[in-house]
């Protein structure tokens, strides 16, 4: 922080010399105009309070802020940095890998750079590449920022002991404070999540909650665990405690997901409308959502093909293993099972220990008529994670009866 | 109806972009897309301030002092600023003058697990000397809590006098929450480097720092550990964390590693504000990675240091932009005379340990021509934000606008202790002086 103050203040005293110098000579300081420092760090805080509210004006903030500071310096590596990462927040993967591409050659030999350029590469499907660039990244720069990276890496190549571990590499450098720290347990925890381990998994949701009272994405977390042990209505309350706060879709349609397993159905529909309006909203913002919103049509079983054609689009724009994983599902759900499993096979292509994309192989694998096979990933899904999912894991578990 | 009908007045008036950062096996809600933080800050490897100085109760040792964790709050929700588990901190002194550590006194901290979850910040640590290649454990210590309130930590004072801890063969150490002795006008200088009177020589500024902690390690060595014929020992403190790779899963337990090739260093400071002022930010990442011996790269930056010009621009005052002889002196080599530590260029702290103590420091030291004060070490009073300022603008070269400039800001809220470790105990989060106070 002082390095980051200091830093600042200096630049900015530079930047206001160059520009304001005159006018500042004269006592004329309230005609100058914010310098290209104060700008980028407005834009980085709006950035870091659309991560941490998801109350979507930051972004525009963070966006207006940015690019007059570039507009100002167009060779400025920290809001070229801050744009790339606005961009991928708002999965446009491709912009931002040619903004973090721009503030690397300007920059080499600064770390973040790497971090911006493996960010957006993870996303198009370019692992090689992103995780060289990760790699790089935590060469140069260990820290919170690294450690996450390369847990992330390995939670792809399905190594979820060492993302573990690296993760708690990341905590420890988040120091128990704020949305850093909160983030970095909520991490930790779904990686034992994924395993199925409910109770290791809890402990963490409650450290992050610890750390930032009222965290959103442990709230959302731990209501996942409560409904895995079964217990329905905490796990309503906690999840309609981080809708009220942040209305993520992935929220509501978690809460309309609960009220339906409760044997609330008209409730659920409601959330589940209120998904299908918050989409559009997202689309009148120019926000790329085809991909999560073909996954929640797919799953709910509404507008099949037209999420089909939906996750085609997203699988052209960002051919991540997701992508490839949503692909694979609205075509077996459309029966087109033989392509499906193409898709699916390169979902499954890092090695990746996802029970969600297990469970749908086994759908795939029983729609070709492989009875064998399909339990075999029935099985496969449920061992890696019991409760992997609220609305398909009764499902796997009746098909191998 | 009405949650649904509300949820959306709520997201209408919100009235934007969303984002859908989910992760997770759950094939309901996926999207794979996760924002790990970018531009994290790494508080608890951030080196704020280091200090290097004889003093009057001990004039036969030399102290050093390094902070870090920047601008805790105590009062700011819960208190739980702790040292990193995983990093290893370490005050390196070079006696040769080759910019390469001679002696480095390593730091690893455990935490303790407490009834309280994550309420309880004390912690344990080791010190280890290492001196020509041998690794010698000379201390093991406990930090005090950090400072809540009278009621949870009473008797702070004696709390944090119990936790010095002696060093095997002489010396002392402490390790802990403490008051964090820089001071300046940071608020002011952010605000277009308004000095709040005139060019900043007549006080009247505000110290951002006032009220805010940092976590602090001081050292105090015996004099007869480091000295010899030229008296001078350059000093900085660094920390580094695990090096770590995707494809090499090697189990990162708190105590292992021990050598170099496992560490990656990840932030440096010998002289103040050197990090901040000189170093562009480009080249910021490899300065901070680097032993003081490399510095020579760096050298044009000290030569032609960007404040020079900005003061200009801002003040007209005329102050040489180029050949500074005087501050490659002052940060790099040592100021010939005084602390000289010949030809190398080292970003080093220089203190030459044969200039004793004085009872009169005068804030402005070597510039007002008290040599016990920086840049012949830096004491916890120095007024290193003026001194940088004026000595930019050409004070060592005898330019006039050498003795204008300020921040306003002459000294620290709180005073310093009369004995080890020095910097004051940090102020408890009951006390909180940046509240206001109801009637």
């Amino acid at each position: 922080m002082r390095r980051l103050l200091l830093a600042g203040a200096v630049a900015a005293i530079a930047a206001t010399a160059l520009l304001a110098g005159g006018a500042l000579r004269q006592g004329d300081e309230a005609a100058a105009a914010p310098t290209t420092r104060q700008l980028v760090r407005l834009g980085l805080r709006e950035l870091d309070a659309a991560r941490r509210t998801g109350a979507p004006s930051h972004y525009s903030r963070s966006e207006a802020a940015l690019e007059q500071a570039l507009a100002r310096s167009p060779e400025d590596v920290e809001a070229l940095v801050g744009l790339a990462s606005l961009e991928a927040s708002r999965h446009r993967f491709r912009e931002s890998l040619v903004l973090a591409r721009r503030a690397q050659r300007l920059s080499p030999e600064t770390a973040v750079t790497s971090a911006a350029v493996g960010d957006a590469l993870v996303e198009l499907g370019r692992y090689a590449e992103a995780f060289r660039a990760f790699d790089r990244f935590a060469e140069v720069k260990p820290g919170l920022a690294a450690y996450s990276r390369i847990s992330y890496a390995r939670e792809l190549l399905g190594r979820t002991g060492p993302a573990i571990e690296a993760m708690r590499l990341a905590v420890d450098a988040a120091g128990d404070q704020g949305e850093p720290a909160a983030w970095t347990y909520t991490q930790l925890g779904k990686l034992s999540f994924s395993r199925g381990r409910l109770g290791a998994a809890a402990a963490e949701y409650r450290h992050a909650l610890a750390a930032l009272p009222g965290y959103v994405h442990a709230l959302d977390a731990l209501a996942r665990v409560e409904a895995a042990r079964g217990r329905l209505r905490r796990a309503i309350e906690l999840e309609r405690r981080a809708v009220e706060q942040a209305p993520l879709p992935q929220f509501v349609g978690a809460l309309g997901d609960l009220y339906r397993a409760d044997g609330r159905p008209g409730l659920a529909r409601d959330q589940y409308r209120l998904v299908a309006a918050i989409d559009r909203l997202y689309a009148a913002n120019g926000v790329a959502t085809d991909l999560e919103l073909a996954l929640f049509n797919v799953d709910h079983g509404v507008r099949l093909r037209e999420s089909l054609a939906r996750a085609r689009l997203a699988q052209q724009a960002r051919p991540s293993i997701e992508a490839d994983g949503v692909l694979a599902w609205a075509l077996a759900r459309n029966g087109r099972c033989g392509e499906a499993r193409r898709f699916s096979q390169r979902a499954l292509r890092l090695g990746t220990i996802d029970a969600g994309k297990f469970f749908q192989r086994g759908m795939i694998e029983r729609c070709l008529g492989h009875r064998a096979e399909a339990r075999r990933w029935f099985r496969r899904a449920l061992r890696t994670n019991l409760h992997f999912s609220l609305r398909w894991a009764p499902v796997a578990k009746r098909a191998l009866r | 109806m009405r949650t649904f009908a509300l949820a959306l007045i709520g997201i209408a008036l919100a009235a934007a972009v969303l984002t859908v950062r989910a992760l997770g096996p759950d094939p309901g809600r996926a999207s794979s897309h996760r924002e790990a933080p970018l531009i994290a800050e790494d508080p608890s490897a951030d080196t704020t301030d280091l200090y290097a100085f004889r003093s009057l109760d001990a004039p036969d040792h030399l102290t050093v002092i390094a902070n870090w964790i920047p601008a805790e709050d105590p009062a700011a929700g819960p208190n739980w600023y702790r040292f990193s588990e995983r990093a290893r901190y370490a005050i390196n002194i070079d006696r040769s003058g080759d910019g390469k550590p001679d002696v480095s006194y390593r730091f690893r901290f455990r935490n303790r697990e407490g009834a309280l979850f994550l309420g309880n910040t004390v912690q344990d640590y080791t010190v280890t000397r290492v001196a020509g290649g041998k690794e010698t454990l000379v201390a093991s210590g406990v930090t005090p809590p950090n400072n809540i309130g009278p009621r949870t930590t009473p008797n702070y004072r004696q709390l944090a006098a119990g936790a010095v801890t002696n060093l095997v063969g002489g010396g002392k150490v402490f390790a802990g929450q403490r008051e964090d002795a820089f001071f300046g006008d940071i608020g002011a200088i952010f605000d277009l480097v308004a000095i709040r009177k005139g060019t900043g020589n007549m006080g009247g500024g505000k110290d951002f720092f006032a009220g805010y902690a940092v976590h602090g390690i001081a050292l105090q060595i015996p004099i007869s550990q480091l000295d010899d014929s030229d008296h001078t020992v350059g000093v900085w403190a660094t920390t580094e964390r695990p090096r770590m790779r995707i494809r090499q899963y090697r189990r990162h337990g708190i105590r292992r590693f021990h050598q170099k090739r496992e560490w990656v260093q990840v932030s440096r400071l010998g002289n103040p504000l050197v990090n901040e002022v000189i170093i562009p930010t480009k080249l910021k990442d490899r300065w901070n990675a680097l032993s003081p011996s490399k510095d020579a790269q760096f050298e044009q930056y000290y030569r032609e240091p960007i404040l020079a010009a900005v003061i200009n621009q801002l003040y007209g005052l005329g102050v040489p932009e180029k050949n500074r002889d005087d501050l490659v002196a002052v940060l790099l080599t040592g100021v010939p005379g005084l602390n000289s530590t010949g030809p190398k260029l080292a970003d080093m702290l220089r203190i030459n340990l044969s200039i004793p103590p004085t009872a009169t420091p005068n804030r402005l030291g070597v510039l007002a021509g008290d040599t016990a004060g920086f840049p012949n070490g830096r004491r916890l009073e120095d007024d290193v934000i003026d001194i940088a300022e004026r000595a930019v603008a050409g004070k060592l070269k005898g330019h006039p606008a050498g003795d204008l400039l300020g921040d306003g800001v002459d000294g620290n809220d709180v005073p310093s202790l009369m004995s080890f470790p020095y910097e004051n105990d940090p102020p408890s989060g009951f006390d909180n002086t940046k509240g206001q106070q109801k009637p």
